[in-house]
């Protein structure tokens, strides 16, 4: 349906690009104004997801809010889960275990492994290439299958709470997962050789949606794409947390800030994050996994049977919850999509006054429109699918 | 050059200076002051990575709604929180900070406070055509009495 | 010979007539093609089911239609929002007899963990639901076990399986 657009000489076609599509990468819409391929327009509209989470968590305990993040970027869910414990952690101002410090590493690696995958999946079905759907899925698999056995879950495990871990990982699985760490580097390689010399995939992403450092910084842009686009910021090396700084990795980045080098950026991503996961296995000490402090993390349930204490904390616990002292904190953290930060408000009492997540796919949508201006209609699905938009963080 | 507390408060000497729990220095300005701090932060302050914009519903009887700005710098890789008080206004910093378009518009739709200036001031998350801005804190939550056995004496069953 | 739901005989009479049908039930049971709906984090579990651990296309969904033209079902995966609400109902009042719903999850069978002013209270409130899949998410087994069942059904009568079958516009969506 052409639309006259009386402030200029041109007709302009209006188009709608979802919510419903088979490419938006979830509930996205866009409204493209176009003259003939070329997109002059892009409004993209969002709060298809918007799902309240912020508002329920005024609702709830500070551990019944651990659920809630798991669904916000559900390609994330352990990353939402410490980014939520470490903004409870700094208000609490308690110590975790070294063990649950590595652990957590470890965890949230392979959710970040877990999550390019997707990336690489999805974008090349996006672009018409259906078989590294396929080939990511299999080791997806394998990282939902760990997932399930350390804790019934596959998806959302709400396993990193403030506190530490809810329980240890068995040796048998950690054996697993460090033949799954050695045996990964090939595996990349494989969606390598389908995807990065081919010549249509390169064709459709390169020099497509270019994005500068300076634009992506004035835009809140973060994560891969802002290191695509040349900016070497990484808060796992700028402000380490988790002990971080003990890892030896590196932090890929891109030179034009095209399609291309957000996946060659990701890509990389995935190796360094292989490299991480093998260093934290090395370097896994024994202790506990949950921290000494009761009135944050309850006692075990042996105790119960002893100490009168016990009792009593794990009462207060379950029925009043986590109490931080009041005051506020963020906690800013890498998450495969960019900074993620949770931004806990608290008066004392057992139920927070607001909780707010700064997640990343929310600014990172907002470069839109500066990426796919000026190009044609094809490449709006290669943009949408190299920025990595969850719609669950987004919308909240 | 590192952010001191005693630096910042001689830079904002109308504001408050606090380091909270996360170590985060936070200042605070009366409204009329907020433009002229944000361009202090970024260009100053060398803080101009903007990271977020949010509100809080802190239930006073004046002032109520608490504006929460977030930045960063890439040279001291440290943030900085700007905040300030408003009943229902406060200025755009979006001709600025581009990126701040959809915070402000989440925080207008939310929590209900109008941004002066800003170039499409739009409910982004709700229906165009809602009624109310459900993040504050007087408008209840909105839940559906959940169809218990053990409550269909108090609630009937629905 | 059948009667169809608004009354009138589908005209098919005897042992032949009788084949047909079947013939007909079969057919449409063994090649149910999904709508892609995919909405939240159910959404990332039906696209395991369709990948090849759990491969949905053995049980005949070959193809996630975008169109809902060319779809017979509608796997609402995920929770649905008050802006979505509408489009929910568009899609699937676009979508040809005979079909079918599955509200997949905790979120699309009665809106989860999110008891509050943003969400649908459960997909039924708009569209009649054929089968429910508990879980949040469910595994890709769950949503397998729901395909079957909902085959099973199915292929007893494609035209009259319908649940709750509604020929009227939806409810009205409650706006706060």
């Amino acid at each position: 349906m052409a639309v006259a657009d009386t402030n200029d000489r041109r007709e302009l076609l209006t188009v709608n690009m979802g919510p419903q599509h088979p490419s938006t990468h979830g509930v996205l819409r866009l409204e493209l104004k176009l003259d003939g391929e070329v997109v002059v327009h892009c409004r993209p509209v969002i709060g298809y997801l918007h799902t309240g989470i912020e508002k329920t968590f005024e609702a709830k305990t500070y551990l019944q809010g651990v659920v809630l993040t798991d669904r916000m970027d559900y390609l994330n869910p352990l990353g939402n889960n410490l980014a939520y414990a470490l903004s409870l952690e700094k208000l609490l101002q308690c110590e975790i275990p070294e063990r649950a410090t590595v652990l957590r590493v470890l965890l949230v690696e392979m959710t970040r492994i877990a999550s390019h995958l997707m990336f690489i999946g999805s974008m090349a079905l996006d672009l018409g290439a259906s078989s590294p759907f396929l080939y990511v899925w299999r080791e997806r698999e394998k990282i939902l299958d760990f997932f399930e056995r350390m804790s019934g879950v596959r998806m959302m495990t709400s396993f990193i709470r403030p506190g530490g871990l809810v329980r240890d990982l068995e040796p048998a699985l950690l054996e697993s997962m460090s033949t799954f760490t050695d045996a990964m580097p090939s595996y990349i390689d494989s969606y390598e050789e389908l995807l990065t010399a081919n010549p249509i995939f390169k064709e459709r992403t390169e020099g497509v949606g270019v994005l500068s450092g300076q634009d992506a910084l004035d835009l809140g842009v973060s994560g891969p794409t802002l290191r695509a686009a040349g900016v070497a910021l990484d808060l796992r090396k700028s402000n380490p947390y988790c002990g971080y700084e003990s890892y030896d990795f590196a932090v890929p980045t891109g030179n034009v800030g095209d399609c291309y080098d957000r996946y060659l950026v990701r890509v990389a991503e995935m190796r360094e994050s292989v490299k991480i996961c093998r260093q934290a296995l090395d370097q896994l000490p024994e202790g506990p996994v949950r921290t000494d402090d009761r009135k944050v993390m309850p006692p075990p349930r042996e105790e119960l049977a002893k100490s009168m204490e016990a009792v009593i904390h794990h009462f207060k616990l379950w029925t009043e919850g986590i109490k931080p002292p009041a005051g506020e904190a963020y906690v800013g953290v890498e998450s495969p999509r960019g900074e993620l930060g949770f931004y806990v408000v608290s008066d004392g009492s057992g139920r927070p006054i607001r909780v707010h997540e700064r997640a990343p796919s929310f600014a990172n949508l907002q470069a839109l429109p500066k990426l796919t201006e000026g190009g044609a209609v094809a490449d709006v699905v290669a943009c949408i699918a190299s920025l990595d938009p969850i719609m669950g963080e987004s919308d909240r | 050059m590192p952010i001191t507390e005693s630096g910042l408060q001689s830079t904002f000497e109308a504001g408050e200076v606090t380091i909270p729990a996360d170590g985060i220095p936070t200042v605070r300005v009366p409204l009329d002051d907020l433009t002229r701090a944000v361009d202090k932060i970024r260009f100053e302050l060398d803080h101009s990575r903007f990271v977020d914009v949010t509100a809080v519903d802190r239930l006073t009887p004046e002032d109520r709604f608490e504006l929460v700005y977030l930045f960063y710098s890439l040279r001291e890789k440290t943030w900085l929180r700007l905040k300030t008080r408003t009943d229902s206004e406060a200025p755009s910093i979006t001709s600025s900070v581009p990126g701040a378009n959809w915070y402000e518009r989440e925080v207008f739709d939310l929590f209900g406070i109008t941004f002066k200036g800003h170039p499409d001031l739009t409910r982004i998350m709700l229906p165009e055509d809602w009624q109310g801005h459900p993040l504050r804190r007087t408008v209840p939550i909105g839940a559906e009495p959940v169809d218990f056995t053990v409550t269909r004496s108090a609630y009937g069953s629905s | 010979m059948e009667i169809t739901p608004d009354g009138k005989s589908d005209g098919k009479t005897g042992a032949p007539g009788y084949l047909l049908s079947r013939l007909e039930d079969w057919a449409r049971e063994s090649s149910i093609w999904p709508v892609t709906f995919g909405l939240a984090c159910c959404a990332i579990e039906m696209m395991a089911t369709g990948a090849s651990r759990f491969d949905m296309a053995r049980f005949g969904s070959e193809l996630f239609r975008a169109s809902p033209r060319q779809a017979d079902l509608m796997i609402v995966a995920g929770r649905v929002s008050q802006k979505m609400a509408p489009v929910l109902r568009e899609i699937y009042d676009q979508m040809p007899e005979p079909k079918w719903v599955i509200a997949m999850g905790d979120c699309a069978s009665c809106s989860g963990v999110f008891n509050n002013y943003a969400l649908i209270q459960g997909v039924d409130k708009i569209v009649p639901v054929d089968v429910y899949v508990p879980g949040c998410p469910p595994t890709p087994d769950a949503l397998l076990d729901s395909l079957i069942k909902l085959k099973e059904r199915v292929a007893l009568d494609s035209r009259s399986a319908r649940h709750g079958a509604q020929t009227t516009p939806g409810v009205g969506i409650a706006r706060g």
